[in-house]
């Protein structure tokens, strides 16, 4: 596992925001949290992102929609989504579209390391 | 004197007395024409009597009608002899009127002279019976003139019109009504049977009948239409009647012609007036009636048979209505009867099970009418509202239905909601621990870093926790507990609770709460849970704001109707016109965080107060909601309405 890899945060949640990125960097990764996708986009990181860890359900530009849109970009970025809700049909429907793995809040530091793995051997 | 001479002084001493007698007889005659028949016989009884020496005089009349024949006598005291010498005379030509026997003692009876005065008398007592029989001939003929005037009269002046037939049915007179309604002379009118006066299609009909009669002889009566003078053919009943004379022959048919056209109208108006109603009743399923309960005399119309299901041709009883009623409605159905004795009207429903099984859901309504020897008379209706309690119970079962799915859809909604709300905070504290974990595996351990993670860790806990008493909070079913509150305190202090996670949200709060409110009467907790509520959401509509102020006005103030309003103005991101109903929806939401039952609670708090809450757009950013409710809720008497609101 390449430790220096940027992983990206985005999630509304503040708590989210607060804590994934702590445990990242324990695992070695370089973080960087963004509250919304608009904001993710607007920043100057996205194509040194190697893998994007993206809240599903957000106000504004949803999760599913930053995905079109990073496709529709050519900004082909593994990305592992995470969500609060429990909804089952969500998981084959975003990794039909092209996600690495979709995790379910609250997620295993197992799982999120197996996700990140993924990710990073894609590329 | 010698015997001849002195036979030829007797001769005309006889011939003297018997022109004397022929004399006095025919002097008579104002007695022979005076009074009737018996006193002519008297008459000439008397006068023989007095000029001839009779033993008897007897009168045989002949009676004209041919009925038995009247005799009169007359007898002088009876002499020594015996035999008798007896001369007759014919009254009459013929001696049809009778005749005459006179009987004497004296052999020589009938001298010349006695019977010359015999013949005289009974010529005379002819010529006055004779009179007598033309006087009444005259006066009988007479009367029957008069009859036939006062027939003619009585024809003219009757209101109909009337017709004279011969025996053959030929017609022989008409009045001048019936002249004046046909227009046409008494030659015309014979012809009826071709002329068209009566109707074409009534003809045959008329001719059957009219001819049955003629060859019966007994009276008939039918209706057909008769044309007038302009050519319309108005309706009439014609009835005839036969005159007969003595030996029962029939000498004429009298014929009455009654206009019965407007008769026949009405009957056709109410026949299709009924129709109508019949049609109506039929549509509509209700019958109708009118009956006296106690002597259960009654008229029901035809659909309520129909809906009875009684055979048309029988009467409807309440007896037989009350065998049909179903078991468990019997006691509604014998109350209202016995209500319904009393006079008093009825309006109620109740079930029948028909002879052939069919249960009928009907509404039967009756008042008092009036009242007939103290009894009421009640009209009314019945009718089958199987249909609709049918379609009532479907819908009914629909509803209850579509509740449990309600419930149900309700229930995994929640579940959802609740799992989201309480993953987010469970997903830092694992978060959290796991970098805990790893700051202190660390060579050196990070103690710091894992202190604030700890610190994190906790800080989600209570997170998960308060979502928890939140919604602990929002499903208890708490009591409406009314106390007299200042709403301006009220909301002072939902501010004040607000006021830090507002400020954090850089909101600033404006409050404009007015001098002259009223207090009000209401669970002061759960409007206080409204106020917040509508707080909450103008602060997150503004999360996203940065190009404005994030403003919020809060307000109080007087309405008029006695009502108290509070309105909360946003800066935000606004609402859109058409997803303006679906807000107060549950589990409508826009927040990615909410779960949608705000706005539906604080809805239902709000109308529990008999208020209502509301939403609008501004004419700038943002939106404003609102909620007005009556200051004195007086009577929340309406449990059960706050049952279905809440």
């Amino acid at each position: 596992m390449d430790t220096r890899s940027l992983v990206s945060v985005v999630d509304d949640d503040e708590s989210v925001r607060e804590s994934l990125p702590d445990l990242l960097r324990q695992l070695g990764f370089v973080t960087q949290a963004f509250s919304s996708a608009e904001a993710f986009l607007a920043s100057d990181i996205v194509s040194e992102t190697k893998c994007l860890i993206l809240d599903i359900a957000m106000p504004g530009m949803s999760g599913p929609e930053l995905q079109q849109e990073l496709m529709r970009r050519r900004q082909e970025i593994p990305i592992v989504f995470i969500t609060a809700q429990s909804d089952d049909t969500i998981r084959p429907r975003v990794i039909a579209r092209g996600a690495v793995e979709c995790l379910f809040k609250p997620f295993s530091e197992a799982a999120l390391i197996d996700a990140l793995n993924s990710a990073l051997r894609m590329r | 004197m010698d015997a001849r001479l002195e036979s030829s002084a007797e001769a005309v001493t006889r011939m003297r007395d018997c022109l004397n007698d022929l004399v006095g007889i025919m002097a008579l005659s104002a007695h022979w024409t005076r009074g009737d028949r018996d006193e002519i016989v008297s008459t000439l009884l008397d006068a023989l009597l007095g000029t001839l020496r009779l033993a008897f005089v007897c009168v045989r009349l002949n009676d004209p009608e041919g009925g038995p024949s009247i005799e009169m006598m007359r007898v002088v005291e009876a002499g020594e002899g015996t035999d008798l010498a007896v001369a007759t005379a014919r009254l009459g030509l013929q001696g049809e009127i009778g005749i005459v026997v006179a009987g004497s003692q004296r052999r020589d009876f009938p001298a010349p002279t006695e019977r010359l005065v015999l013949d005289v008398a009974a010529s005379q007592a002819t010529i006055g019976l004779q009179q007598k029989e033309v006087a009444e001939r005259r006066r009988a003929v007479e009367a029957l003139h008069e009859r036939d005037r006062e027939s003619r009269l009585i024809m003219d002046t009757i209101p109909g019109l009337v017709a004279i037939l011969t025996p053959a049915g030929e017609v022989d007179g008409v009045n001048n009504e019936l002249v004046e309604y046909c227009g046409q002379p008494l030659e015309d009118m014979k012809q009826w049977g071709t002329n068209g006066t009566v109707h074409f299609d009534d003809l045959p009909r008329v001719i059957q009948v009219f001819t049955q009669a003629l060859t019966s002889g007994d009276p008939y009566d039918f209706e057909a239409r008769i044309r007038r003078f302009d050519g319309a053919y108005r309706w009439f009943q014609v009835r005839g009647l036969p005159l007969r004379d003595k030996p029962a022959r029939i000498t004429r048919w009298y014929v009455l012609l009654t206009d019965i056209d407007d008769r026949k109208r009405a009957e056709a108006g109410l026949r299709q007036a009924y129709g109508h109603l019949a049609e109506a009743q039929r549509l509509s399923k209700t019958g109708s009636f009118i009956t006296d309960l106690l002597a259960d005399h009654r008229d029901w119309s035809e659909e309520a048979f129909r809906i009875f299901e009684f055979d048309p041709t029988t009467s409807i009883t309440l007896q037989a209505i009350r065998g049909l009623v179903h078991p468990e409605d019997l006691p509604v159905y014998d109350a209202a009867y016995r209500r319904a004795i009393d006079g008093v009207g009825f309006d109620m429903t109740f079930r029948i099970i028909t002879s052939a099984g069919n249960v009928k859901h009907l509404h039967a309504v009756g008042h008092v009418m009036e009242e007939i020897a103290g009894r009421p008379v009640f009209i009314g209706a019945i009718q089958d509202v199987t249909a609709g309690k049918v379609a009532e119970e479907a819908l009914n079962r629909a509803r209850s239905e579509l509740a449990h799915v309600a419930r149900v859809t309700t229930l995994s909604t929640l579940t959802a909601s609740i799992a989201h709300e309480v993953n987010q905070p469970l997903s830092g504290i694992i978060t959290n621990a796991s970098t805990c974990l790893r700051m202190l595996d660390a060579n050196p351990p990070n103690v710091d870093g894992a202190r604030e993670t700890a610190r994190r860790t906790i800080r989600d806990g209570n997170r998960a926790s308060e979502v928890i008493t939140r919604l602990r909070a929002l499903f208890s079913k708490k009591e409406f507990a009314l106390e007299s509150l200042d709403l301006n305190d009220a909301a002072r202090e939902v501010i004040a609770l607000s006021l830090s996670e507002l400020q954090r949200n850089r909101v600033a709060v404006q409050s404009e709460l007015s001098d002259d409110l009223p207090s009000i009467t209401g669970d002061r907790v759960q409007l206080q849970q409204v106020v917040l509520n509508l707080l909450r959401n103008a602060s997150d509509a503004m999360v996203g704001v940065d190009d404005r102020p994030r403003q919020l006005l809060i307000r109080t103030e007087r309405e008029g109707g006695g009502h108290v309003r509070v309105t909360v103005r946003d800066a935000g991101v606004g609402i859109e016109r058409q997803g303006m109903d679906k807000l107060f929806d549950a589990f409508y939401t826009t927040k990615s965080g909410g779960m949608g039952i705000g706005l539906s609670v604080s809805r239902s708090i709000v109308e529990r107060h008999h208020g209502r809450l509301w939403v609008e757009p501004n004419e700038g950013p943002g939106a404003t909601f609102a909620f007005s409710i009556p200051a004195n809720l007086e009577s929340i008497t309406d449990a059960a309405g706050f049952m279905r609101t809440s």
